[in-house]
């Protein structure tokens, strides 16, 4: 991809008017993107008289940060990120051994029934969770795992774009390189997660950010889960508690300001992860 | 194949293989054998009794919860195609956008665009449905700028769902415009100079050039906006529970509350089947048609 030097834009002796029009796309595209995120910040900084305002205020005259105190003691916040830290910690941990050891034996491995047992888990990904909610929440109840973070994590340890995502990268690693280890005496556990997996290590990134975001995140299965047990509610099951704390327009400043702590760690997450993120897209998501 | 070889593979598999077995194949059988089945969730499944296919006549029947789930079937086909429409075109013009190096600012862009895709779906809901506030939401003060009058968005059976789906496109269109770049960076610049050399304007090097070779890139696209756009839930679960009028009934959130919620559980089970049936149809038909495509040419 390349890249242009900053400055490029104000060079006018070559512009032309379609590259204005192309600046001021690009401008609009960025503003109408950022601008729901930008007002869900402005608005948590709002006294309750001014959410309620007609026409709406856009700058809160005094900005006021009473709605983070108060989401606090609405929905035990520390609580509820605690919960969300685990959740999303302990399942990317599990999805990052199983895909890696999966990914090496499907990328390196030749044996009976491979290209079919693989083809058998990848289409898994294209199974929306709501065709198998009813059974799993049953089959998670039998299992005595019901309404505890357990139930919410242990079924979600592997999963399908994990193993894609680690067979594409390590398909990639040269077979020298485990083959030295073998040499050299090491086991194939050790060769994984020592020789292949820093080998891979763009990859892992990338899976690390998509897994921890998406855990972050899910809300259907833990709702579902945990059937209303509201101590190990994730911060996103917490926050649809601020909606009905206190309807109306009177809780809107609260509502934002459970909003914007939600979306803080999955987003720094993305900031300090995003060129493995679109590296990992641009070389598995379409070439597979 | 040395017996080492075996064990190891063996080793390796185990863990992921399992996992996705118990927890992803074994409910998906269950579901299957569920569906024949007069079953409440909250029993064991030892409970469940046969009853051929009563359940699917029961969705086909006048009874509530088969209009209910025609109802539900129809917004969410409406709501799956309204966003494809809507994000596959729109992901290539914000690709063009971030890929072009005429001027600068595209990957200020992308980022932009990408990090919307990392807010959590619930903070989504609950943004946009202040957004969209008829009286002291910005929207409407936005639009009535342009002289446009005010409208009702969620508060209307006529624009609900359709505003779901703007919310939705709103935080996906990121994610597909990074697959559009993916596809575009394979193009090789060879081809674009061979088009110029032969007289290609910009607008025919992009219909004779890049849309060709992004056909594989947008089929990828069009499967995954499909899979996305079946599990609409948390607008629909927080901010509207499927109305008003039953406008935003989707199936994500009416399988649930059928299955999980009113415990019935044959029922819903059932439904998640149509679902998976449904599916299975439109991606193949979306193989078909790219590969169709590709013998055109």
């Amino acid at each position: 991809m390349t890249r242009v030097g900053k400055g490029f834009v104000f060079r006018a002796s070559n512009a032309g008017p379609l590259d204005a029009l192309l600046v001021f796309a690009i401008v609009a595209a960025a503003v109408v993107s950022a601008f729901p995120l930008v007002w869900m910040i402005l608005s948590s900084f709002k006294t309750p008289a001014e959410s309620m305002q007609v026409p709406p205020v856009w700058i809160p005259a005094t900005p006021t940060f009473d709605a983070y105190g108060e989401v606090a003691s609405v929905i035990n916040a520390g609580r509820s990120f605690w919960n969300s830290a685990v959740i999303a910690t302990t399942t990317t941990l599990g999805i990052l051994v199983t895909s890696l050891m999966a990914g090496y034996a499907f990328a390196k491995y030749r044996f009976k029934g491979r290209d079919l047992l693989f083809a058998a888990v990848i289409a898994t990904m294209f199974l929306p969770p709501i065709v198998t909610l009813i059974p799993l929440y049953r089959l998670v109840g039998t299992m005595g795992l019901n309404a505890s973070l357990a139930g919410v994590i242990v079924p979600n340890l592997a999963n399908a774009f994990g193993i894609f995502l680690m067979r594409q990268f390590i398909a990639g690693v040269p077979d020298d390189l485990i083959d030295a280890a073998r040499v050299d005496g090491a086991s194939e556990l050790r060769i994984v997660f020592a020789v292949v997996a820093p080998a891979v290590a763009p990859a892992i990134a990338a899976l690390t950010l998509f897994a921890f975001v998406y855990h972050w995140n899910t809300y259907l299965w833990p709702l579902t889960v945990l059937q209303g047990n509201t101590d190990n509610y994730p911060i996103v099951l917490s926050l649809s508690r601020l909606l009905s704390y206190n309807r109306g327009a009177m809780n809107t400043g609260l509502v934002m300001a459970g909003a914007a702590m939600a979306v803080l760690p999955p987003l720094t997450m993305f900031v300090l992860l995003q060129r493995f993120f679109v590296d990992s897209i641009v070389s598995s998501g379409v070439k597979g | 194949m040395t017996r080492s070889t075996r064990t190891s593979a063996l080793v390796m598999l185990t863990p992921a293989v399992s996992l996705v077995g118990v927890f992803i194949f074994l409910p998906m059988l269950l579901t299957i054998w569920l569906s024949f089945q007069a079953w409440s969730t909250q029993t064991g499944f030892g409970a469940a009794q046969f009853v051929g296919l009563q359940n699917y006549a029961d969705l086909l029947s006048p009874l509530s919860v088969g209009r209910d789930f025609r109802q539900a079937s129809w917004n969410t086909a409406v709501y799956t195609l309204l966003s494809v429409v809507v994000i596959l075109p729109l992901s290539v013009l914000l690709g063009l956008m971030v890929h072009q190096n005429r001027v600068a600012g595209g990957h200020v862009l992308r980022t932009i665009l990408f990090s919307t895709y990392m807010v959590p779906m619930i903070a989504v809901a609950l943004v946009w449905s202040k957004l969209y506030s008829p009286n002291e939401g910005p929207l409407n003060q936005i639009l009535g700028w342009f002289g446009v009058g005010r409208q009702m968005w969620l508060s209307s059976p006529d624009t609900a769902l359709v505003s779901v789906v703007i919310l939705n496109v709103w935080q996906q269109v990121g994610y597909f415009t990074v697959l559009v770049i993916a596809g575009l960076t394979q193009i090789p610049v060879a081809l674009y100079e061979a088009a110029r050399i032969d007289g290609a304007n910009p607008v025919q090097s992009f219909f004779g050039v890049t849309l060709p070779l992004l056909r594989r890139t947008l089929l990828f696209s069009a499967v995954i906006a499909v899979i996305n756009a079946v599990q609409v839930f948390e607008p629909v679960a927080l901010i509207t529970q499927g109305g008003p009028a039953n406008s935003t009934n989707v199936l994500t959130y009416y399988i649930r509350r059928v299955g999980i919620e009113r415990a019935q559980g044959g029922l819903g089970s059932a439904m998640a089947v149509m679902l998976m049936l449904a599916l299975i149809v439109v991606i193949v038909a979306l193989f078909a048609f790219a590969r169709q495509g590709e013998h055109e040419k």
